[in-house]
């Protein structure tokens, strides 16, 4: 079947905005901000446009070039005493452990000269299995932010840790002799040497209590495996056993407890093999997430009722195997009767499916227990043996704690990797309270809210500067090792905490003074001894020492795992029926409150990437919006551009920027946690620095309990209106046929399904190069794109711009279509084709997609609104996410107009641009089918308007040496890393043999969770990307155009049946 | 500077004739012989010339009996023993230092090392004299004066400019003293000036005659300018920190490059060795026979950056406060423009002289080659590649093998002198993304 399916990038598309048609006629959004770069620091002329050009006489031009001869004299220190494994100029890695959250996925952190420049994925780690995500990757810049604390402070001024350990312990003895209550309260901890020091300090002071708490709680998971299993732990969920998978709201390739992890395993059935079945995953939610924008088939929920539904499937589930059903006299169904074929579709895969639900409702989460009990998935696709450390926190022993603060029965309290004023529901309850301990500490690495009110504030070392392991799993252990001595006077919390307690002491023989390394710089941290004598125990002291090291060098070291078993279950669900049939039925509105796949709970609201990467669904960049569905939108006259005011759960907000999201359930909004900083800083919003928060604080709206669902929320328009800076729309390629998808049943069929469109006839004028003919003696680059693989996670994005050196433009930037990331992932939508057939029972609708031929209009009109289901064709769109970055065109029309040979073609494929030559014309960005030439329109490093990292001395250390910083005026693009192709092929040619297949990643491949991205040599026939560009599935966007490109992307198949 | 070194060359061989002639005993010994032994078995500690661990030797024949000499290095501890007081004040002057006992030489070994350092002491004093001819290679590098070229260049065209409003100004001055041609034919001086053939041209075409060559002119000068100036630090010799001599590291001692810039074969940078190098040697060799006694200025520099003792024993640690030696960078490539000395180096095998030039013979690195784009192009067109050891270039090679089984003497792979080579710009070594990325 030719795909006919008419897909849009965004509403404005759609319905034809003319802002939107006069915008995709220019592919540069403005004239040449002039005036705006005459003002940039270094362009010191306050003059008139006239006097302007009158500076450029001739005699001012024959001055300059006088002024050419000064070269600046620039100096070379090399090292008094030259490390031994450090070759200048050459990367070393070393194996460490993520810290940007507690998932603790394994990594390879890079280092030139001593400092690090990027985080991938270490694929000894069972974790991150190579891949990582874009908070991950972003995490490097954390390291390098010039706003962290340089100091510890006392009462908000700058102290000596000296003065602060003597006044800490005296304070600590005092409030433990008189038997005060101490808490550490922590987001959860699973490195046993960590849990160790807190132990060790408990026995100091045994009134002390350690609590953990994460901002964003799985408590409910916990609390249901307690109930039922008797086991408070999150298990193992095993994605790639799961032949259907089923998740209720849970975010699972996004944000839901181990995204890399999850998508390494989803992905695994995801890929269409000849004589295997793909997996089929079905999702019901109210906003559309990343995870469900890659279901196979997804159904629009209001997230109040996922009880109802849960119990429905659970009951059509326990009928079939002859189970008890649960007594509720509420059963739900949803279009398309997606319940029951559900319920059939798990039935039909005993053993292989796998339910998850992201609701933190623990009685909701025992139902999804009993679901997988009956179906028999306990055991096999979740393993409650090798289970999850990843996130403890207990929210009923935190609000405990913060009402014994508030009494004033806790005397003192120590902040460990938590940020509660911000990030607890009652944060500002608490803040307040904060005052009335004796004794407060945090150990924030930035002057957090939190840290703000405490009396002490002894910053802790970022991850890359601290020795560590972490259990992320029962039995298996990962490693943290410093990477660069610390770059401020901080300290390892772990330290302090000994300090205050037993006392830790710097190694008795340091291993590196032996080394004649000047002792003062190179001082191994204390707790480099404690957590090696940790070890020590639990490895056996009999060949420790190489044991230890051989574990520190590969990052993990894993105790032997046991078999998954099915534990005894002890909830009679049947009690349960009161309680669903209590859930509110009435049609107020539901507010989700969600994480963003970057910003997830606003711990590092102050990264730049964080902020830039666009959310993979609505790719919005900097900023948080209420998103509405388009039946509410319509029925109170909000369009783009508008405000909402939101009250739920107490707490208003006015002119809340609004989004109508596609997607989104009717009778439900969203909002995002994980924004409105006060105190993050320069980028996330500080008020000390008069900085401006980036969206609003959506974390005093969670209710009690820690649940994310709020019931029965107001929305009314704004007064005022906002742009968001949305790049949805920016690089539209005007509706040509660009992404191609077909089902699994007509795969089956037809392996060229969805990609058998008759191949133009190409006429060509230019000569086949060398590389491209049989028998080439050279390399031949090019990539493949598995569309079926690609979650659309945009961590490739992050890790482009780390390894590229793309600047970052900010949020203004945005909105004039400036952004500079190499690589975008289009994320394009489907409507369904008939707003009819999707309300009316027993039937289905997937497959049946709005086509070019039929117009918006028609659709609108076709829907009834009277029946009470406005607008579901909006529910219900399908999406496709596409990665898209240049395509390397053998035949590339930037080249044929470029006045200066700026951009080349290479005899390896490469396009290439030479940023030297370039004079800025923007011919090129004009001339290019896939829009992915970005200008610069000003120099990004050194300017202060784009206070970022590029703008200071500690931001740059982030700067990848090898990679020309672009100024002002110049084009740029991907590269395909060629830094790294050239690499590649200088080692081989070293080595004296040829480049082998895999050796040269590029940074996108690299960090894909989805390994959805491959590149290499088509000229090496058993190349991995020789095979996948043999593969039926295969296409060239725009093909057509006869440019040929070099990026194959692979057709998306869904598991469905039409 | 070559005039001084062949005349060091040329007084260094009358110096050898002269000894010859003066000496008999050393006749029968072979001070070429001789170097070989010292080298081996003495130059760790003794110079000829300067101080190493133990005294400089130079004229040490005269001042001890060649008797006492075989002794004493045949087994100094056995004539101390004698209670010899030579041999006890040499140890005692020495710090009480213990050379080993050289058993293994037999007479004539000594003798002729004995020779050797005869016949090496003489040059010690000349070498001294070499040292400040070396300069002059900077001096040469210093950059011309633009700005008086440019303001020549103003000069020129304001005097243009004044002639043309000469001109204009006489044709208005005739249009108001309304006289007839005829009385106005009389020529302006500056056409009298001129010689026959361009007085009688109009005066139109003249000016124009005349500009474009002064045009044509300054262009030439400005691209030249523009090419090979701006930017192109040819010759630049800086000061550097440390007086730091190639010619006697590299020249003199012909200590291996790489040894030094240990890198230059691994990474993109050969790097500028790290201190710790330097004190492999300079814990021992500290030329105090230069400088009285004294340790030569330069090496304490060395260890004023270390922070180090030269007192203490030599596997001390160095002090806490050290200060990096900030060298001045000689080679600046821009940062558009990427390079690896190991692509060079290591797979090229290129010398480091042919971009460095003869860095062994300066006393004071300079930049040899322009390092401009240009420069680099012409080499990668000229050089080529050693495909045939190479297994990276396998398909390469088994192509150009074939071409030229096929194609013979017609073949692609053959440059103008008939010579089988396939050069880096055949291999797409004049892209632009293999340097500019």
């Amino acid at each position: 079947m030719a795909p006919s399916v008419k897909y849009w990038k965004g509403e404005e598309e759609l319905v034809k905005d003319p802002s939107f048609i006069a915008a995709q006629k220019n592919e540069f959004a403005d004239d040449l901000p002039l005036a705006e770069v005459l003002e940039e620091s270094d362009f010191e002329l306050n003059s008139s446009r006239r006097d302007f050009l009158k500076y450029f006489g001739f005699s001012v031009t024959a001055v300059s070039l006088a002024a050419c001869f000064k070269a600046p004299v620039r100096k070379a220190i090399p090292y008094l005493v030259k490390p031994e494994e450090i070759t200048p100029g050459v990367a070393l890695y070393y194996s460490s452990t993520c810290g940007s959250c507690t998932v603790a996925c394994g990594v390879e952190v890079k280092t030139r000269e001593g400092r690090p420049i990027k985080i991938d994925g270490s694929s000894r780690s069972n974790i991150s299995q190579g891949g990582l995500c874009a908070v991950g990757q972003a995490g490097i810049l954390s390291l390098y932010d010039n706003e962290r604390l340089a100091n510890p402070l006392k009462s908000g001024g700058k102290a000596e840790w000296a003065a602060i350990d003597d006044d800490v312990v005296k304070g600590l003895s005092g409030i433990a002799a008189a038997g005060g209550r101490i808490v550490i309260i922590s987001n959860t901890i699973h490195s046993p040497s960590t849990l160790k020091a807190i132990a060790d300090f408990k026995t100091k002071y045994p009134t002390a209590e350690h609590i953990q708490w994460d901002a964003v709680s799985y408590s409910g998971i916990l609390q249901a495996n307690k109930s039922d299993f008797g086991k408070a732990v999150i298990p193992s969920y095993n994605f790639d056993k799961a032949k259907v998978i089923v998740s209720f709201g849970a975010d699972f390739l996004g944000t839901w407890i181990s995204p890399v992890e999850f998508t390494k395993g989803y992905v695994k059935n995801r890929i269409p093999q000849e004589g295997q079945e793909m997996s089929r995953h079905i999702q019901f939610e109210s906003n559309l997430s990343l995870t469900g924008s890659n279901a196979d088939l997804r159904f629009p929920m209001k997230a109040s009722r996922e009880g109802v539904y849960l119990t429905t499937l659970y009951n059509y589930i326990a009928q079939a195997k002859g189970g008890k059903q649960i007594p509720a006299a509420t059963q739900g169904e949803l279009a398309g009767n997606s319940i029951k074929q559900t319920a059939d579709a798990l039935l039909a895969n005993p053993g292989a499916g796998l339910v998850v639900s992201g609701s933190n409702d623990a009685r909701l989460q025992s139902i999804v227990n009993g679901i997988n009990l009956l179906l028999g998935n306990i055991g096999t696709t979740v393993d409650m043996d090798n289970y999850s450390k990843q996130f403890q926190g207990d929210d009923v022993a935190m609000d405990a704690a913060v009402k014994d603060i508030q009494d004033g029965k806790i005397s003192a309290a120590i902040f460990y990797g938590v940020n509660p004023v911000y990030s607890h529901r009652d944060g500002k309850k608490f803040g307040e309270a904060i005052g009335k301990l004796k004794l407060s500490v945090s150990f924030a690495s930035g002057n957090d809210e939190t840290a703000k009110l405490c009396g002490f504030v002894c910053p802790d070392n970022h991850y890359l500067e601290s020795w560590g392991d972490a259990e992320p799993k029962v039995g298996q252990y990962h490693f943290i090792q410093p990477v660069i001595s610390p770059v401020f006077n901080t300290r390892q919390a772990q330290v302090s905490l000994l300090t205050w307690s037993v006392g830790i002491t710097a190694p008795e023989k340091d291993p590196l003074a032996d080394k004649q390394i000047m002792n003062q710089k190179f001082e191994t941290s204390p707790y480099y001894t404690y957590m090696q004598n940790a070890w020590r125990e639990r490895m056996g002291a009999d060949g420790f020492d190489a044991k230890f090291n051989t574990a520190l060098h590969d990052g993990v070291w894993t105790a032997p795992g046991v078999a998954a078993t099915v534990p005894a279950y002890a909830t009679d669900l049947s009690s349960f029926g009161s309680y669903i049939d209590a859930l509110p039925k009435d049609n107020a509105l539901d507010l989700v409150l969600y994480q963003k796949v970057g910003m997830r709970d606003g711990e590092h609201a102050n990264n730049p990437w964080l902020h830039e990467m666009p959310d993979p669904i609505s790719k919005v960049c900097w900023d948080n919006y209420v998103s509405l569905p388009k039946s509410l939108a319509e029925e109170q006259g909000i369009k783009l551009g508008d405000t909402v005011n939101i009250t739920a759960g107490g707490v208003t907000y006015n002119n809340v920027p609004a989004l109508v999201q596609p997607g989104q359930a009717n009778g439900t909004v969203g909002l995002a946690l994980g924004y409105g900083r006060t105190a993050a800083g320069k980028v996330g919003g500080s008020k000390e620095k008069s900085v401006d928060s980036v969206g609003v604080n959506a974390f005093p709206m969670v209710q009690n309990g820690a649940q994310y669902i709020v019931h029965g929320v107001t929305i009314t328009k704004g007064e005022d209106s906002y742009t968001l800076a949305q790049t949805q729309t920016h690089h539209t390629i005007e509706g040509r046929n660009h992404v191609r998808e077909a089902s699994f049943a007509d795969w089956k069929k037809n392996k060229k399904a969805g990609n058998d469109e008759p191949k133009p006839h190409m006429y060509t004028v230019w000569q086949t190069p060398e590389y491209r003919r049989q028998g080439a003696t050279n390399h031949f680059w090019a990539m493949a794109i598995d569309l079926n693989a690609c979650t659309g996670c945009g961590a490739c994005v992050v890790s482009c711009s780390i390894e590229n050196n793309v600047p970052i433009v900010g949020r203004k930037e945005i909105i004039l279509r400036r952004e500079m990331t190499w690589i975008r992932i289009d994320r394009y939508y489907a409507f369904p084709n008939d707003g009819k057939v999707i309300n009316a029972e027993h039937e289905r609708y997937e497959g049946k997609f709005l086509t070019k031929e039929k117009g918006i209009a028609e659709l609108d009109a076709a829907v009834g609104k009277e029946k009470g289901a406005a607008y579901s064709h909006y529910e219900n769109v399908r999406v496709v996410h596409q990665p898209m970055m240049c395509q390397h065109c053998g035949q590339a029309p930037c080249e044929t107009v470029c006045p200066v040979l700026a951009t080349t073609h290479s005899t390896e494929g490469l396009n290439q641009m030479t940023y030297n030559r370039c004079i800025g014309t923007k011919y090129c960005g004009n001339n290019c089918p896939y829009k992915v030439r970005r200008f610069n329109w000003y120099r990004f490093n050194n300017n202060s308007n784009f206070d970022y990292h590029f703008n200071n001395e500690l931001g740059k250390m982030v700067i990848n040496p090898d990679v020309t910083v672009r100024t002002r005026g110049v084009m740029e693009k991907c590269s395909f890393c060629v830094q790294k192709i050239q690499e590649g092929k200088l080692k081989a040619k070293r080595e004296r043999r040829t480049v082998k297949d895999g050796e040269v990643k590029t940074a996108c491949q690299r960090t894909c969770p989805a390994n959805a991205i491959v590149f290499g040599d088509l000229n090496d026939d058993q190349s991995e990307i020789s095979k996948l560009y043999r593969n039926e599935r295969g296409f060239f966007v725009l093909e057509e155009l006869n440019v040929q490109s070099s990026v194959k992307y692979l057709t998306k198949i869904r598991n469905t049946e039409a | 500077m070559t005039v001084l070194h062949h005349l060091s060359k040329s007084l260094r061989l009358a110096g050898i004739i002269l000894l010859l002639g003066q000496t008999s005993w050393i006749y029968a010994q072979d001070p070429k012989a001789g170097k070989e032994i010292f080298d081996a078995n003495c130059a760790s500690c003794h110079g000829v010339c300067n101080r190493g661990a133990g005294p400089a030797l130079k004229d040490v024949s005269n001042r001890r009996t060649e008797d006492w000499l075989l002794k004493w290095i045949r087994n100094n501890e056995q004539l101390r023993k004698t209670g010899d007081a030579q041999a006890l004040q040499v140890f005692n002057d020495n710090g009480g230092s213990i050379m080993p006992a050289f058993a293994g030489l037999s007479d004539g070994d000594i003798k002729s090392v004995l020779a050797y350092i005869k016949e090496e002491s003489p040059n010690c004093d000349k070498k001294k004299t070499v040292v400040p001819g070396a300069d002059d290679a900077n001096k040469k590098a210093e950059s011309p004066d633009a700005t008086l070229y440019i303001l020549l260049a103003l000069i020129g065209l304001f005097l243009l400019v004044f002639l043309l409003l000469a001109r204009v100004k006489n044709t208005l001055s005739r249009l108001i003293s309304e006289k007839t041609p005829e009385e106005l034919q009389a020529s302006p001086w500056y056409v009298r000036i001129l010689p026959g053939a361009l007085s009688r041209m109009n005066p139109v075409v003249l000016t124009m005659f005349t500009v474009s060559i002064f045009g044509l002119l300054g262009f030439v000068w400005f691209y030249d300018f523009g090419m090979n100036y701006i930017g192109v630090q040819k010759g630049y010799a800086p000061d550097q920190p440390i007086n730091f001599s190639h010619k006697i590291h590299a020249g003199d001692y012909g200590i291996d490059c790489k040894y030094c810039h240990s890198t230059a074969d691994k990474s993109k940078s050969a790097s500028i060795p790290a201190l710790n190098t330097c004190m492999n040697c300079h814990k021992s060799v500290q030329a105090r026979d230069k400088y009285e006694g004294e340790i030569s200025p330069e090496i304490k520099k060395i260890y004023a950056a270390l922070d180090y003792d030269p007192e203490k024993p030599a596997n001390e640690a160095y002090g806490k406060n050290p200060r990096p030696v900030k060298w001045v960078r000689i080679h600046n490539l821009p940062d558009h423009a990427y390079f690896n000395h190991s692509q060079h180096v290591n797979v090229a095998g290129l010398a480091c002289q042919k971009c460095h030039g003869p860095v062994e013979k300066m006393e004071k690195v300079q930049q040899w080659s322009a390092l401009t784009m240009g420069w680099c192009i012409n080499c990668h067109r000229e050089t080529g590649i050693d495909v045939e050891h190479n297994d990276y270039y396998e398909k390469l090679h088994e192509k150009v093998k074939a071409d030229i089984a096929k194609n013979g003497e017609k073949s692609k792979y053959k440059d103008p002198n008939g010579r089988v080579v396939v050069t880096a710009g055949m291999n797409g070594g004049l892209e632009c993304s293999k340097c500019h990325y």
